[in-house]
């Protein structure tokens, strides 16, 4: 066990590497002059002097160097739009702010999805299975940003009951929480119902049943754990999908996070910082996808053996 | 899922989310919801307002802000030389007088006595001299040094090379001085009538030599920076808050009624309006978004002011070469149309390019026979006829924010009726920017853009269309225009230069003018102020606001 | 190398250990698609999903063509009108037909979903189909590529490429969406591949001398069409979700085209006064997307070779 986590944390250097290479040399590709943020002309002179002092003009195996560089002596470098922050400012200011929101999402999905399908299952062929699917189906389907519009619409204006926006007390944390959740909370719910669909068939649950074990142990040990066996399977790509969801529910909601930052970034050509986002990303990718196989290993005992 | 409901479930997906969303919504009588009303007149015990900054502001350094949130908020928190009066003079601010020298090239500003810092230093003039010259240093590469251009050796200095030149000797020579301790000389290349008022600007504010020296680009940081105004900066959450604190310290506190205005920063337009809907923003004045103006111009927190600024397309005239067809594409723009429909904020028809509200409006404006506000389709095609070998497929660019999208697809059904075929490329600004050069990109054909003023004269919107201008992307260069230009540079006297000014716009926009720019209209601004500020919150024409006049009644 | 799927999508699609693999022999394809079909079309939900995807596609490429509107033309006066007769889903704020123009960016929305879609199918298959078949070193050399493409984040990749080409229209959206999608599709062609490899069949084949592109055209493929049409239809939702929220930031198609996505972006402003410019190219998309997640669930279950009989 301990050799597999070992192996697959030492596969991800290499990959963290590829990954900085695509990024930068997909950065290079894009034209565009960082230092000109306005309709007004930058003077050469002072072009000229930008692009020296932030080695814009070197070779790009020169750039490539100092970034490899940077990256693993954790010094992302400069802002070359925001003057005066550097992308390590801006990382530690606004990434744990998108962490959070993705995490209470997922919390939400979890606490919300996990229960909606088990009883589903449960419930199976009843009203409240069709309910439960319904619902579940609608809102993976509805595109986040009408859900988040609709909600604050609804919810927040008129109502009152929470901010519009921002990201500060709870009350603000509440609503892009449950937007962004909610298509993974679909998601998780019909898995759930699924496996524990086909567990509550398997011939070991028909027998313990007939042999007379309580019901609740029955479904409680084996089944539930079972049925989370998709969930965790589901949850590296659903990373994914909390991060691209994360974008457009953080410009919606005006939380200052990495999301609505990206796109600035981007299009303010400020290399540096996209550069810094981007591997923090991947960083994270890896990282989330490495829990996951780990998990899953523990979990299903006859994975580890068939790995190559 | 595998019944026969399933369909009946899709058609009340279909229908409820349908009912659901379109039931809402269509708020048309109601007004904003807010949390104070006006009575007038009674100042309320707390003195605290929320405004929403808009984006959040590359940097808070006076040298290299360049946008209007950093203006605004620098403007309040330092203290400039001068500011402008109602009628856009120059007063005396910070600078207790101001004296221009018989032949116009030399001003020298008297500091008053009481200026200091918030760390207990006295501002003087070496603060201002020293300042001044940062921003024109070329390490600094400050987008706005080319407002000192009009004093002796800025530019010089802004263009040295360090590889070449002797910078430090340059920097010696830049023309200011200071004199002693509370006077401060300044030498100009011409004398510039508007220079005093150009001083307003936040690119001529002071910097405390002692922060920047101790934290380097870091010096902005709430806890390092030191200024001199009637606010302090008291915390800065990136893309989240700037809040700002009352300095009791300022010469002037007595005279300032807020205690404290905290600041978002939502660049996004509807979640604004919705922050402002809620109670949660008191002062929304960074743009409304377009579609939401017709309903929020009923609201009574609605306030309108005119702006100095232009919105034009540019024509590249290397490519439609025949001034006919851009005489006829000018004629064929719906202006009014497009302003009663999609800019919707009462902006007044262009028929020049410097708008009205600067000085001198009614000699130089040319009233352009070729931008009639309603657009004279007729003519156009008549003209459009006439044209030899006409520019059939163009291009549009814009730039993505909201509401360009809208009026190129007006412009762009109005050519059609030419038979012009305009293709419309919408980019990002950065990438915008990149594609207008200079050197003007040979694919663009029309360009969008919009000047607003830095300071309160026609040149700084005139000057655009030299030949050398770097904001210049038409290919345009006439030697006459570029004369009259030079010859305003050195003419004192208001209305002799006002004249030459309409001399100018004639060469442009006149009977025989030669087009290189199709202005559209000349901008205002539409803000939502909550009742109990709607009063003292002012804007001026520069988009600029005084928040030492600012009262919060019942 | 991970064997086991470890994307939910993988996980109806992949062989469990045990189960019968399907059969690698030269498909006599009337009986394998007529089966699947009859099978298909006994999952009522499945139909319903399959024939409102079938009729949205008619309207999107038929109606624009029959409608007496033209999706694009500007006429202020009849702005923002609410549903009627001649208008059934009212005008936008430029006095566009709605419902012509949903059809137009009908068309987009799918014609990138599917291309994006068949471009990750491609790329998929060609990756995949080499790796597994070839197998040894170099299968372990690109498996472990594609492990660090797993890493690459995939909306900042779409921005990034955006950037890149420096427009925005159908294409270069396809392009976009699918460069950082093909990973599932080609671990799963992998994975069929290696399994049907050691097939009898193939083996025979093998042995008596048949060329490799013999074998992949006659005996792997035909096997994986199957997975591979499933493929299409998870993959389309994220695709066209994918084309919604790059269009919501702004990165869409250009004006005066317009994809739902857009549409849905330039709706979001008058949401106040006029909701359904919103609301309508939204439920297209939930449509679709719903639509394509039930055909994806009874084409598992038609083509599954676990339930398939033996």
């Amino acid at each position: 066990m301990l050799k597999f986590i070992v192996r697959r944390i030492f596969w991800t250097i290499p990959v963290l590497l590829v990954v900085i290479f695509l990024t930068f040399m997909m950065m290079r590709q894009i034209g565009g002059n960082p230092f000109r943020h306005s309709e007004r002309a930058v003077p050469e002179a002072v072009q000229r002097n930008l692009e020296a002092k932030f080695h814009v003009n070197d070779p790009w195996w020169k750039q490539y160097a100092y970034y490899v560089k940077g990256v693993f002596t954790l010094d992302f470098g400069p802002s070359l739009v925001l003057r005066g922050q550097t992308v390590n400012d801006i990382i530690k200011e606004h990434f744990p702010k998108s962490i959070e929101l993705g995490l209470y999402a997922f919390l939400f999905a979890i606490v919300v999805g996990v229960p909606l399908g088990v009883i589903a299952a449960l419930k199976h062929n009843t009203a409240v299975d069709y309910g439960a699917m319904f619902f579940s189906n609608v809102f993976h389907a509805i595109p986040s940003f009408l859900v988040a519009t609709l909600m604050i619409y609804w919810i927040a204006l008129k109502l009152g009951a929470v901010p519009t926006s921002g990201w500060a007390t709870w009350e603000h944390k509440l609503l892009p929480s449950i937007a962004l959740g909610f298509a993974p909370m679909a998601l998780f719910a019909r898995l759930v119902r699924g496996t524990m669909l086909e567990t509550l068939q398997q011939d070991y649950v028909r027998t313990a049943r007939a042999k007379g074990l309580r019901y609740r142990r029955v479904v409680g040990l084996h089944v539930l754990r079972n049925s989370l066996i998709p969930v965790i399977t589901a949850a590296g790509p659903l990373l994914g999908f909390i991060i691209t969801g994360s974008f457009v529910i953080e410009l919606i909601f005006n939380i200052p996070g990495i999301g609505q930052y990206y796109v600035t970034a981007v299009n303010a050509r400020d290399y540096s910082v996209v550069m810094g986002l981007t591997v923090l990303l991947s960083v994270l990718i890896i990282f989330a996808n490495l829990v996951v196989d780990i998990l899953y290993g523990i979990l299903d005992p006859r994975t580890r053996d068939a790995r190559t | 899922m595998r019944t026969k409901s399933i369909w009946l479930w899709l058609a009340l997906l279909m229908s409820s989310v349908a009912l659901v969303a379109a039931g809402c919504g269509g708020d048309d009588e109601e007004g904003t919801s807010g949390t104070t009303t006006t009575e007038g007149g009674a100042e309320a015990a707390e003195q605290v307002i929320t405004v929403n900054w808009g984006t959040e502001p590359p940097s808070l350094d006076p040298g290299l802000a360049s946008d209007v949130t950093s203006a605004n908020i620098l403007l309040n928190i330092m203290d400039p030389l001068v500011k402008l009066d109602e009628d856009l003079n120059a007063v005396p601010n910070a600078a207790e007088s101001f004296e221009t020298s018989e032949d116009g090239k030399t001003v020298t500003f008297t500091l008053r006595d009481d200026l200091k810092w918030t760390n207990g230093d006295p501002v003087t003039a070496e603060d201002f001299e020293y300042s001044w010259k940062r921003t024109v240093s070329p390490e600094l590469g400050a987008d706005y040094a080319y407002q000192f251009y009009g004093i002796v050796g800025a530019q010089d200095y802004n263009s040295c090379d360090p590889k070449k030149d002797d910078c430090a000797a340059l920097r010696d020579k830049m023309g200011v001085n200071a004199v002693d301790d509370k006077t401060l000389e300044v030498k100009l290349t011409t004398p510039q009538p508007w220079f005093l008022q150009q001083v307003a600007h936040h690119s001529f504010l002071a910097v405390n030599k002692k922060a920047i020296d101790q934290f380097g680009d870091k010096w902005t940081e709430p806890a390092n920076i030191i200024t001199n105004g009637p606010f302090k900066l008291e915390s800065w959450q990136h893309n989240s808050r700037i809040d700002l604190v009352k300095d009791p310290n300022w010469r002037d506190a007595g005279s300032v009624k807020l205690t404290r205005v905290n600041g978002r920063m939502i660049s996004d337009g509807i979640t604004a309006v919705q922050a402002f809907e809620a109670g949660e923003v008191d002062v929304l004045y960074q743009g409304l978004p377009p579609d939401e103006i017709s309903r929020l111009k009923e609201t009574p927190e609605y306030e309108q002011y005119p702006a100095l600024g232009t919105y034009y397309y540019g024509v590249n005239v290397k490519n439609i070469t025949d001034v006919k067809q851009r005489r006829a594409m000018a004629l064929a723009i719906p202006r009014q149309s497009i302003i009663d429909n999609i800019a919707q904020q009462d902006q007044l028809p262009a028929t020049g390019f410097t708008p009205k509200g600067m000085p001198g409006f009614d000699a130089i404006n040319p009233d352009s026979p070729w931008l009639p506000g309603e657009g004279d389709m007729e003519q156009a095609k008549q003209l459009m006829s006439e044209v030899a070998s006409p520019k059939k497929n163009i291009t549009l660019y814009i730039n993505d924010s909201p509401g360009h999208r809208e009026i190129a697809v007006a412009v762009q059904a109005a050519w059609k009726e030419l038979g012009i075929s305009s293709t419309i490329k919408q980019q990002e600004f950065q990438q915008y920017l990149e594609f207008l050069g200079p050197p003007p990109n040979k694919d663009v054909d029309i360009y969008r853009l919009g000047w607003i003023g830095d300071f309160v004269d026609a040149i700084n919107f005139l000057e655009l269309w030299t030949c050398d201008s770097g904001n210049n992307s038409t290919n345009y260069c006439n030697e006459d225009f570029d004369a009259l230009i030079e010859k305003a540079r050195s003419t004192e006297d208001n209305d002799a230069r006002y004249d030459i000014y309409g001399q100018a716009e004639d060469i442009l926009f006149g009977e025989n003018g030669d087009m290189p720019v199709l202005p559209i209209y000349f901008y205002t601004y539409g803000d939502l102020e909550r009742e109990s500020v709607k009063e003292s919150f002012e804007v001026n024409l520069l988009n600029q606001t005084d928040l030492t006049k600012v009262v919060v009644t019942e | 190398m991970a064997t086991t799927p470890t994307d939910i999508r993988e996980e109806g699609l992949a062989v469990e250990p045990g189960a019968a693999p399907s059969s690698g022999a030269p498909i006599r394809q009337s009986n394998l698609w007529k089966d699947a079909w009859r099978r298909y079309v006994r999952n009522k939900g499945a139909v319903v999903a399959g024939t409102v995807f079938v009729l949205v596609v008619l309207y999107c490429v038929f109606w624009p063509i029959i409608s007496p509107y033209d999706a694009n033309e500007v006429n202020f006066a009849e702005a923002k009108q609410d549903p009627s007769l001649a208008h059934p889903f009212g005008t936008d704020k430029f006095g566009r037909d709605l419902f012509t123009r949903t059809a137009e960016g009908g068309r987009v929305s799918i014609l990138i979903g599917f291309g994006a879609t068949l471009a990750i199918l491609l790329i998929g298959v060609v990756y995949g189909s080499i790796s597994g078949f070839v197998g040894g070193r170099l299968d372990n050399g690109m498996m472990r590529f594609l492990d660090a493409l797993y890493g690459l984040p995939y909306l900042p990749f779409a921005i990034i490429t955006l950037a890149i080409i420096g427009r925005t229209d159908k294409w270069t959206m396809m392009i976009a969406l699918s460069i950082a999608s093909w990973f599932t599709t080609a671990r799963i062609v992998r994975g069929q591949v290696i399994t049907l490899k050691e097939n009898d069949y193939v083996r025979a084949a093998k042995a008596v001398g048949a060329r490799w592109y013999r074998i992949l055209s006659r005996h792997l493929l035909p096997n994986t069409l199957g997975v591979l049409i499933i493929a299409i239809f998870l993959e389309l939702p994220a695709v066209i979700l994918g084309e919604a929220f790059l269009s919501f930031i702004g990165l869409g198609i250009s004006p005066p085209d317009a994809s739902w996505g857009a549409m849905a972006q330039e709706g979001r402003t008058t949401y106040r006064t006029h909701p359904i410019e919103i609301v309508v190219p939204s439920v297209a998309i939930a449509t679709l997307v719903l639509c394509a997640n039930f055909i994806a669930d009874g084409l598992r279950d038609a083509l599954d070779p676990r339930t398939r009989e033996s």
